[in-house]
């Protein structure tokens, strides 16, 4: 049975935080610790920190880079570190690798010498999914993404973000694919690649599914009769109007 | 009559929620409820009043059984002897000193196992909160049964020959929940991360208007004149009420203002008395400091001191969560606060709070905030804000939730 040919339903997660036990008290046991952290731990420290500020408008920093910036005060193995968090890793093993790579570019020495104060320690966390099932089934392209452009911030992280880490669901981009909504499917692999935060995404894909429907909807109207047309006009502007005293009022 | 009956009437908790965190998270809760339906929960702990895990117990049993997640709240009985043995095991926690003896040990497992005779338990999980009641569950489980240990307690500087107590009854365990990583013991059994919340609909934390709060603090007679530095916390030697006078002594040389000390004393803390003794000896007649000895249902009360304060302290030498920081936090006071425990989780220093380590960091911290109101207008929004992400019931809750989803 191909998993491609049935309804997709949008699932949200929660995740359980652990510690693994593992701890990092200067930049080598940071190598150390980064090369030998389950896949669902680097996921943690890079990827799921984005759920701390999910209405953000902009991606909270990672776990690594945070604690060599702001405990070790080592600047410019910080900005390296959320360089390579930032814009690489579609696996937890790509990702590991421009990490390591990055702390291989010092010394052992240099990597013990770079270390916290006392009960400053980087202490590795891992976390377990639990995927929620939202109720909202899509059947076509357009009804996933109305659909999508609706729900709370985890359902994009559990579809964008994790998913492509751990794809032991069907994929919500292959489905779109599968379903001929190439188009649909491209603009969400493109921002989640890009790794934008969640509500830049749903603002971008909201402001690209308005735009494509535009000639649809302008096609729609010349058949409408002229009446129901002057309605709609007049909606139009006072949604308009309430806009910018809203705007005044705020401002 | 051990079980607890959680007021009900009154706005739906649910609905309440959803309009102060929006939508989203309560789709969450609702969808992990769907996910437990047909199960029962059970939670267990020592005291329904006073403390903080019987505030959060009373709210978040209302919430899941809104959500449609039938759960009960008992509390194990015990007596004075029980209680000054479970208060060393808690002081050991953590990390005072504290003797424990063959007897007290004897003593402890005793009460547990009537307790485990008497409490109905009756949950496919229960929920254990805090050492107390910890050895219900090597004594009561029933097959089929889950049982969490929820530990409120820093233990990362615990006495070994208390945790070594405490430890085997942990280990009966199928998971323990911890509010920080750095409390986490080494355990046979799964630790997950949970830091404990606040109510922002209840009265220690809605909104008051200004006639309210002045009704509500004029009985005390404090001086309206001078801005309030504000330490809300049971009087316990953890809390430092003497460290707190004397960095507030510190401080009043360069700034006026005048200090209030506000806290009551939990059921099971037989210390508490002593303490006040000693701050009230200490403050004698000092026309400055306030002690303000409140009932456990003073909730309006601490709200509205919250609320008048300028500047609010939390300068304890021990913590498990501290919650009465995000209740500062959440009515966008400034937080002076001690680097222990889970408090700075909730102070991200200069953004939500500021962090001390010493008496003379929270003197000039207090000094600082008295002379800035544009410093302490700045750090209250920025708590505000993060408290409402991280810190309030719905974000408890759905840990919980999402725990027992994983374990049932």
């Amino acid at each position: 049975v191909n998993p491609y040919d049935a309804e997709f339903e949008l699932h949200g997660v929660v995740h359980l935080v652990r510690p693994t036990g593992a701890r990092a008290h200067d930049l080598e046991e940071l190598r150390v610790g980064i090369a030998e952290a389950p896949a669902r731990s680097l996921f943690c420290h890079t990827r799921q920190c984005q759920l701390r500020d999910p209405l953000g408008p902009e991606l909270p920093p990672d776990d690594f880079s945070a604690w060599v910036n702001g405990v070790v005060q080592d600047r410019e193995t910080a900005e390296r570190l959320s360089f390579v968090v930032l814009s690489g890793g579609a696996s937890a093993e790509e990702l590991r690798e421009a990490l390591l790579a990055v702390l291989g570019r010092l010394s052992e020495s240099a990597r013990r010498a770079r270390d916290a104060p006392a009960e400053g320690d980087l202490v590795f966390l891992t976390v377990e999914s639990v995927p929620l099932p939202t109720g909202v089934v899509a059947r076509t392209g357009p009804e996933l993404l109305e659909g999508l452009l609706e729900a709370e911030p985890s359902v994009w992280f559990y579809h964008l973000v994790e998913q492509p880490w751990f794809p032991d669901r069907p994929s919500l981009v292959v489905w779109l694919l599968e379903r001929g909504a190439d188009r649909i499917a491209g603009w969400l692999r493109e921002d989640a690649a890009a790794g934008l935060p969640i509500e830049t995404m749903r603002r971008r894909l909201l402001r690209r599914w308005r735009r494509s429907r535009l000639g649809q909807r302008v096609g729609e109207a010349a058949t409408v009769p002229e009446d129901q047309r002057r309605e709609a006009g007049r909606a139009a502007v006072a949604r308009l109007v309430r806009r910018i005293q809203r705007t005044d009022g705020n401002g | 009559m051990t079980l607890v009956t959680v007021r009900s009437e009154g706005q739906s908790l649910v609905e309440g929620y959803r309009a102060v965190v929006g939508d989203g998270p309560i789709q969450v809760l609702e969808a992990l409820a769907r996910r437990l339906k047909g199960h029962r929960i059970a939670m267990v702990n020592s005291t329904a009043s006073g403390g903080g895990v019987a505030e959060i117990l009373h709210r978040l049993v209302r919430l899941l059984n809104e959500l449609g997640v039938p759960t009960t709240w008992e509390v194990m009985p015990g007596d004075a002897r029980f209680y000054a043995i479970t208060k060393a095991i808690h002081n050991g926690l953590h990390g005072w000193p504290a003797r424990l003896t063959d007897q007290d040990h004897d003593y402890y497992l005793q009460v547990n196992r009537r307790a485990a005779q008497s409490l109905a338990l009756d949950g496919d999980l229960v929920l254990v909160h805090d050492p107390q009641p910890a050895a219900l569950a090597e004594l009561r489980r029933r097959p089929g049964q889950h049982w969490v240990w929820r530990c409120h307690i820093d233990l990362s500087n615990a006495d070994a020959a208390v945790w070594d107590f405490v430890a085997p009854r942990v280990a009966a365990y199928d998971a323990a929940v911890f509010s920080h990583v750095t409390f986490v013991p080494p355990l046979p059994v799964p630790a997950y991360l949970a830091p404990p919340s606040i109510d922002p609909l209840s009265d220690k934390n809605r909104e008051l208007s200004d006639s309210e709060e002045e009704a509500l603090l004029d009985p005390f007679d404090l001086p309206g004149r001078r801005p309030w530095v504000t330490q809300v916390s049971r009087f316990d030697r953890i809390k430092d009420p003497l460290g707190v006078i004397e960095a507030f002594l510190f401080a009043r040389r360069k700034e006026e203002a005048h200090l209030v000390l506000a806290g009551g004393a939990a059921d099971d803390d037989p210390e508490g008395a002593d303490v006040l003794a000693e701050v009230q000896a200490r403050v004698a007649s000092r026309p400055d400091i306030s002690v303000l000895l409140l009932p456990p249902d003073a909730h309006l009360v601490i709200n509205a001191l919250q609320r008048r304060s300028a500047v609010v302290l939390q300068k304890s030498l021990r913590e498990g969560f501290a919650l009465t920081v995000s209740e500062a936090l959440w009515k966008r006071r400034a937080v002076v606060a001690s680097a222990v425990g889970g408090i700075p989780l909730q102070v991200l220093h200069d953004r939500t709070g500021l962090l001390v380590r010493s008496v003379e960091g929270c003197a000039y911290q207090i000094t600082r905030l008295l002379r800035s109101p544009e410093l302490r207008r700045r750090l209250g929004q920025g708590g505000r804000e993060h408290v409402r992400d991280n810190f309030l019931h719905p974000r408890e809750a759905r840990d919980y939730l999402a725990l027992f989803a994983r374990l049932l």
